[in-house]
């Protein structure tokens, strides 16, 4: 009867399987795999393409490193406050934890906003569009998606902060906090990786 | 656990009227009605695709036919690709993956019933997209794999490819949430003491199947991305002029292609890894090693897309590699057949009608894998391609193939669906004419290949020697049709007057025949724990080598069934998957739709999401 | 992937919670000081472009499984996870090789366009 009784106590939360592990967290591991492939697709596709535009401008031509690099370090101090916020919920300082989910979201608005200075910067002052050239399509569309896929987080942790203050999420709830890590964190090492094939790389 | 009979609580009540019944199955979140709205939503289609074939086949019946234009031809031939792949076949397949799954690994439901329930209504309002194209009189005309830069907005103005493309983004979305869904049932939701070893072995080719959908699905996903952008913002991806590179479109879509025929293929394989160790009363012969294939199968199958494209001259290395992998994935297939054949050899075999489709399975699907090998080779590949001997070829595959499977499966698994048994003597009807169809249908289009018939032409001259040929073509496929009658008529007796089934119709072996046909809202009135690959039928009958037969647990208390908890019903899925129809047609109609739609979708994701979270007091928990 | 996970008696969130906030922030600081590098390296005068790629893309690595293992917890996390995403991750990287080779992008990498 051991095994109806552990039947019985994993009824309780539905989100536990039979493995033990929770089912959101292995969904979200799942998508971050399927998300892989999907990065991976745009990144091949710039690198099949790169430097055979037959119109400039050209990359080392627009690329503003340093203004990159503090955007590089924008995210990767993002996934430091969102640790931070995990481990404060872990001790139940919900109000800490939602001190660190809304730095979080600001480092991360801070990056966006530098990628639409960026782009703008492109598009005025080197007449680089979406329809210049084939360095133009591949940039755009492979570090817009990314952009989209920040701005998403920020929505996601912008609620989390939002039920937070609201008192609708404690302890209890930290597998819900940690999936929305997980994405962020993975949207981190996109921007790791684009970062140095695409920008650093010349 | 105040929760007596929650699980009832809300629809008892509603289905009484007729409007009660539609509003329940419109919010159902039940993996077994969901399963029941692919199926019948995937039949339909098939129907659909079915009707597009034959008129094509009527305008190849003799040469210089009129009954269409080439125009329409185009459409014909790639509507019926698009649809018999992502609107019958697939869906088909997920109908068994949504019912039979959470059966065969002894659990209530998948791991995410509401994204379930979402799955299916994005896929409904994409195929419904796709086709309504029909009525606009924009037919998607580009072929099924769309090359570029035939999709370009320079050679397809309107909005023909801007249907297929979109239609097949949501489509996409869908498979892929469902791909999700079932990874996480399968790995987290399985009974306890069922490893993944003593997994019934369609649940492991379907879990083999869940990786390659959210594997491959991205790449096409980027494909037609580019392409959106190509055609609806100006960029270059596509453009030779600017420097583009159209084969950037087809090794994209390959990628994804090329897992995508194992997508199609792998569940009818476990399907048939099911009928025949049933029907020949012995176990799986060599199941490790079946398991074994399909994941080597799934691994090789990212790695030989290619050979779908040595006509391009990739040259000499690029040809050499894929060649070899190509031949190489041959192999855990073939060892497949082989433990299939080993699984019959000395059974005590029982003629059904689902044993016969996946005998015709086997033979069919081994035809189509022959002349796939053949392509393989890059020589023999450009004799072949783009010619009738490829659509030979994957029709012995994918209908041979997946359909005999899938049909298989649908007379196996009818009677734990419905509780009453599919006539055996219509069934075999259905297979002798379907069979016979099937092969006076595309066995010609061997040789008509090999003599010059190219693929894809939407008429002929009287003098090249194809004629009969054709004709005979022509007449199997309306063969293929009236077999397809059989089973209709099938359908409706038996649920006039068919026989009830009982719990364990076919005397089987896995777990999902230990339950009433059709099984109740929770299917196991206790969580089964297994011991063993096909657990109940050791429990029926011992190992075979004089040990007695496990003793059966203990009966179920009422209590026990009182206090089962089932997900609520929901709306939400529902109104999601409109949404996001609304923001996509969009994109050919305005922007300020996209918006309103984007926002309604951002909206009804933040309702989905705090549906479940903090249930209201007096819930339960 | 390992029989013994579907026992029941698994502990709920399969491990974490090894890392604690002193490794989280000495992982923080080892990804600022390899950023810096990175930059840094990009100003070296005359350094050959073969080093400058390789050692860009060690570097970007060592980031990149720093953040997953210890910021995503994989290191300490169940082998499930692991596998869900260190097996896509190989694949995503093998198809990107692949179709650089397939459009002869290589030869365009260590180039040093001025």
């Amino acid at each position: 009867m051991v095994d109806h009784a552990s039947a019985v106590a994993h009824a309780h939360d539905p989100n536990i399987g039979t493995t033990g592990l929770d089912n959101r967290k292995v969904g979200m591991w799942a998508f971050l795999g399927s998300d892989c492939m999907f990065f991976g697709s745009l990144i091949g596709t710039y690198l099949a393409y790169k430097g055979k535009s037959i119109s400039g401008p050209l990359p080392h031509q627009v690329f503003d490193i340093p203004l990159t690099s503090y955007s590089a370090a924008l995210l990767l101090a993002s996934s430091l406050t969102m640790v931070l916020a995990l481990a404060a919920l872990q001790e139940s300082r919900v109000k800490k934890a939602a001190g660190w989910l809304f730095v979080t979201a600001m480092l991360g608005l801070h990056f966006v906003l530098n990628q639409v200075y960026e782009f703008t910067t492109f598009a005025l002052h080197h007449g680089l569009k979406l329809s210049t050239s084939l360095f133009g399509s591949t940039f755009f569309v492979l570090t817009g998606f990314h952009g989209a896929h920040v701005t998403g987080g920020v929505i996601w942790l912008l609620i989390l902060v939002m039920l937070a203050l609201r008192g609708k999420i404690d302890a209890r709830d930290y597998t819900k906090v940690e999936i929305a890590g997980l994405y962020w964190h993975f949207v981190d090492i996109v921007w790791i990786a684009i970062f140095t094939v695409i920008y650093l790389i010349p | 656990m105040a929760t007596q009979a929650a699980f009832m609580h809300g629809s008892k009540a509603e289905t009484e009227t007729f409007w009660g019944t539609v509003w329940s199955w419109l919010t159902t979140v039940d993996h077994k009605r969901i399963g029941i709205l692919y199926g019948t939503s995937a039949f339909i289609f098939f129907l659909v695709g079915g009707i597009e074939a034959l008129i094509m086949r009527l305008q190849l019946a003799r040469p210089d036919n009129t009954l269409v234009g080439p125009e329409r031809f185009n459409e014909l031939f790639t509507m019926h690709g698009t649809t018999m792949i992502f609107l019958a076949v697939m869906p088909l397949s997920a109908a068994f993956f949504n019912y039979m799954i959470p059966l065969m690994i002894g659990a209530r439901d998948v791991a995410f019933p509401r994204l379930n329930a979402l799955s299916y209504w994005i896929f409904l309002s994409g195929a419904l997209f796709l086709n309504s194209s029909w009525l606009f009189g924009m037919a998607p005309d580009g072929g099924w794999f769309g090359y570029a830069n035939l999709t370009t907005t320079q050679f397809s103005p309107r909005h023909t490819i801007d249907f297929w493309m979109l239609g097949l983004q949501i489509l996409g979305l869908s498979s892929m949430l469902a791909g999700f869904n079932f990874l996480v049932t399968i790995i987290n939701m399985r009974a306890p003491g069922m490893t993944l070893m003593r997994m019934p072995v369609f649940v492991w080719m379907s879990f083999v199947t869940q990786f390659l959908i959210v594997l491959a699905f991205p790449a096409i996903t980027v494909a037609l991305i580019l392409l959106m952008f190509d055609r609806f913002f100006g960029t270059l991806f596509y453009e030779p002029a600017a420097g583009g590179d159209p084969l950037l479109w087809q090794h994209l879509f390959w990628i994804f292609g090329h897992p995508e025929v194992y997508i199609l293929i792998l569940p009818a394989m476990g399907i048939v890894s099911e009928v025949l160790p049933t029907f020949a009363r012995k176990p799986l012969f060599g199941a490790p090693v079946v398991i074994y294939s399909g994941i080597m199968i799934g691994f090789f199958g990212f790695g030989v897309w290619s050979h779908h494209m040595f006509s391009v001259g990739m040259g000499p290395v690029a040809d050499a590699a894929f060649s070899i992998s190509t031949m190489l994935i041959a192999v855990p297939t073939g060892v497949k057949i082989l433990n299939w054949i080993g699984t019959l050899w000395g059974g005590s075999i029982r003629f059904k009608a689902p044993l016969y489709f996946s005998l015709g399975f086997i033979a069919m699907f081994t035809m189509g894998g022959l002349s796939g090998v053949m392509h393989a080779s890059p020589p023999v590949d450009l004799q072949q391609t783009d010619s009738y001997f490829v659509v030979a070829h994957f029709h012995y595959v994918l209908f041979g193939g997946s359909i005999f499977g899938l049909f298989s499966g649908i007379y196996y698994w009818w009677p734990k669906i419905t509780g009453k048994m599919l006539d055996d003597t219509l069934g075999r009807w259905h297979f002798w004419t379907m069979l016979i169809g099937f092969n006076m249908t595309f066995f010609p289009m061997h040789y008509l290949g090999l003599i010059g018939m190219p693929r894809r032409i939407y008429t002929y001259a009287p003098d090249l020697g194809w004629n009969h040929w054709n004709l005979i073509s022509t007449i199997g496929s309306f063969l293929i049709g009236v077999s397809l009658l059989f089973f209709i008529v099938n359908v409706f007796r038996t649920r006039r007057s068919g026989a009830v089934a009982g719990n364990d119709p076919w005397d089987a072996r896995t777990l999902e025949w230990s339950i009433p046909s059709p099984p109740p809202v929770y299917n196991f009135a206790r969580i089964p724990q297994v011991h063993d690959r096909d657990d109940f039928w050791l429990q029926k009958y011992g190992d075979g080598h004089g040990g007695a037969p496990r003793p059966k647990p203990a009966p179920v208390t009422a209590a026990e069934i009182a206090a089962i908890h089932m997900p609520d019903t929901s709306f939400w899925p529902l109104l999601l998957a409109l949404a996001l129809a609304v923001m996509v047609s969009g994109l050919m109609i305005s922007m300020v739709q996209v918006v309103i739609g984007g926002l309604l979708t951002l909206w009804l994701m933040y309702k989905f999401a705090m549906e479940l979270h903090r249930p209201a007091a007096g819930h339960g928990h | 992937m390992a029989d013994h996970h579907a026992v029941a008696s698994a502990p709920h969130g399969g491990g974490g919670g090894h890392a604690t906030v002193r490794t989280y922030i000495n992982v923080a600081i080892a990804l600022a000081i390899i950023t810096a590098v990175e930059v840094a390296t990009l100003y070296i005068p005359g350094i050959p472009s073969t080093v400058l790629v390789l050692s860009l893309l060690a570097m970007s690595a060592i980031k990149f499984f720093l953040v997953v293992g210890f910021f995503m917890h994989l290191k300490y996390d169940h082998p499930v996870m692991r596998a869900l995403f260190v097996g896509p991750l190989i694949i995503a990287i093998a198809i990107i090789l692949a179709v650089m080779a397939l459009f002869s992008a290589f030869v365009l990498l260590p180039r040093v366009v001025l």
